[in-house]
């Protein structure tokens, strides 16, 4: 048995990482995340890690750049306007095959659109956390505990892939307090520090992870190694929870806080006789693809993406696995108001009995 | 068995506070709980709410839209958050400053001058315990010995007086929770 606390979600995630051995974190102020940096700041210290405020969230994410390139295990975290700044960071990390994590705590958008929380980065974080086509595995867990296990793995993602690795989480979830189990803190000595980094040169002249210009066809390979590894995850590491989808006529997809209240729902529903089952991709990108096409359409009668964001940012990437085999339907609260449990509820039994619309 | 509970008022009356002690003791009790604050930017005197749903299975959606017990600590917060109370629902509103609560025949109105109590027990911070003592002695959500212990834990480390200060202000509130009972 691991320990027990009663913790914030963004304390849950600032102790796994910890524990995970991060020893440096750098990061600039923003409304929902600032627990993570305000418990970092003490905690970091005690374990010999170094934590830093930096002047920008620009200045930041390039301070964990400079700490990946030397092995330690490094990390920043914002909410949407912030990680919007860190872009240009996070492609330079993709680009100098670099591991860190990046938290995003989400709250409402754009621009600076609101401190309550809020899904409105998933486009964000699937598609182009920053510019040159790369992508980063996207872990979106659902309770504080589920926090903690994502972040405590995450390194060990973005060594293997020499990659940065997103774990996005809205400020609900962010502000919650909950029981955690925390995990053991892991202990590395110098020969886990990875053979790549600056630390270990060996007596090599030059190891060349501050990345300057590429030249052509090196940079083409890269981007097809890339490629390939983004395939090879699809393959090994989705994560999903599919709750009783056997039998279910109606699907609702959700992740993070949305699923938590559409599973709630789910269960009223199921009490009720409706054949309802909910569909949560715990990894955002690589999408659990898998799990809506093989859905039986014979049977499914219609999928309901449920997000606390309007409109609803996963609706593509399930059309695409649907593939017009039956309509989807949208429900949503956004710009900071919250989805509760009673409007999930009527909105999805308002599909199922028929009287919602299809915005497939 | 699954209830949820909301703590409204401004911001520096303790509402925050009482909303995560009571969660503590719940969890030290063997139950599940979970605690939401919600706020605006203002760092004092905005409003101030947090939702606690405390259950004896883990909680799914920590979001619910109507509470089983509302506690209101000044008038604005009985306005804004009164139609969130599920029928047959407890309103515990602080009377010092909530002057339109009427009985209704749907609920359970306790009032009680929590305010006026905690200039007697020695300190107007102590209002919030005050209402919980109240709480736990009209509904029994925890006990008052667990209770007991986590003020110890939150008391213990400031001093010896601010430790009874506080469990006078829980016993004087638990006394007048009974009557409700």
């Amino acid at each position: 048995m691991g320990e027990k606390r009663f913790m914030k979600g963004n304390e849950a995630i600032a102790e796994a990482a910890v524990r995970a051995g991060c020893r440096f974190f750098a990061g600039y102020p923003i409304t929902p995340q600032n627990e993570i940096p305000e418990y970092l700041s003490w905690r970091l210290p005690e374990v010999g890690g170094s934590y830093v405020q930096g002047e920008s969230e620009i200045a930041s994410v390039n301070m964990v750049y400079g700490a990946a390139a030397m092995g330690t295990r490094s990390m920043t975290s914002s909410s949407g306007p912030g990680i919007s700044l860190k872009a240009e960071g996070i492609s330079y990390l993709a680009a100098a095959m670099l591991p860190a994590l990046i938290v995003n705590i989400s709250r409402g958008g754009p621009g600076l659109g609101s401190i309550q929380p809020a899904q409105s980065d998933y486009l964000q974080a699937t598609k182009a956390l920053g510019h040159g086509g790369f992508h980063a595995m996207v872990f979106a867990p659902a309770s504080a505990q589920e926090a903690v296990d994502v972040v405590y793995e995450a390194w060990d993602y973005a060594e293997r892939d020499r990659n940065p690795v997103l774990v996005l989480m809205d400020g609900c979830l962010g502000n919650i307090m909950e029981e955690v189990e925390l995990p053991p803190m892991r202990e590395f000595t110098d020969e886990d520090i990875p053979e790549w980094s600056l630390s270990r040169r060996n007596g090599r002249d030059y190891q060349g992870n501050i990345t300057p210009i590429y030249t052509e066809p090196i940079l083409e390979g890269l981007n097809a190694m890339a490629g390939e590894m983004y395939k090879a995850w699809e393959e090994d590491d989705v994560k999903v929870e599919e709750f009783l989808v056997e039998d279910a006529e109606y699907v609702v997809v959700a992740y993070g806080i949305a699923a938590r209240v559409a599973k709630e729902a789910v269960m009223e529903l199921r009490d009720k006789g409706f054949k309802v089952g909910l569909i949560r991709p715990i990894t955002l990108y690589p999408f659990p693809k898998k799990s809506i096409h093989d859905l039986d359409y014979s049977r499914v009668k219609g999928i309901i993406d449920v997000e606390m964001t309007i409109p609803a940012q996963m609706h593509d990437d399930i059309a695409q696995q649907v593939m017009e085999r039956c309509p989807i339907f949208e429900y949503g609260r956004s710009g900071g108001c919250l989805l509760d449990d009673e409007g999930v509820y009527e909105a999805i039994y308002d599909i199922v009995t028929g009287g919602g619309a299809d915005n497939g | 068995m699954k209830q949820t509970f909301v703590f409204s008022g401004s911001g520096g009356q303790g509402i925050m506070s009482a909303g995560i002690t009571l969660a503590q003791t719940a969890i030290a009790m063997g139950r599940h709980a979970t605690y939401l604050p919600e706020y605006g930017p203002e760092q004092r005197g905005g409003s101030a709410k947090c939702t606690v749903v405390i259950s004896d299975d883990p909680i799914v959606s920590p979001l619910p839209r109507r509470c089983d017990i509302l506690i209101t600590m000044n008038e604005l917060s009985y306005r804004k958050f009164e139609e969130d109370l599920k029928p047959d629902g407890v309103l515990l509103a602080n009377s010092c400053l909530v002057k339109s609560a009427e009985p209704r025949d749907d609920i359970t109105l306790i009032s009680a001058a929590v305010d006026d109590i905690a200039l007697e027990v020695g300190n107007p911070k102590t209002a919030n315990v005050i209402l919980l003592g109240i709480l736990i002695g009209a509904t029994d959500v925890v006990r008052l010995d667990v209770f007991e212990e986590s003020l110890k834990v939150k008391f213990g480390a400031k001093s010896p007086e601010v430790l009874a200060m506080n469990l006078d202000a829980l016993s004087k509130g638990y006394a007048l929770g009974q009557q409700y009972k």
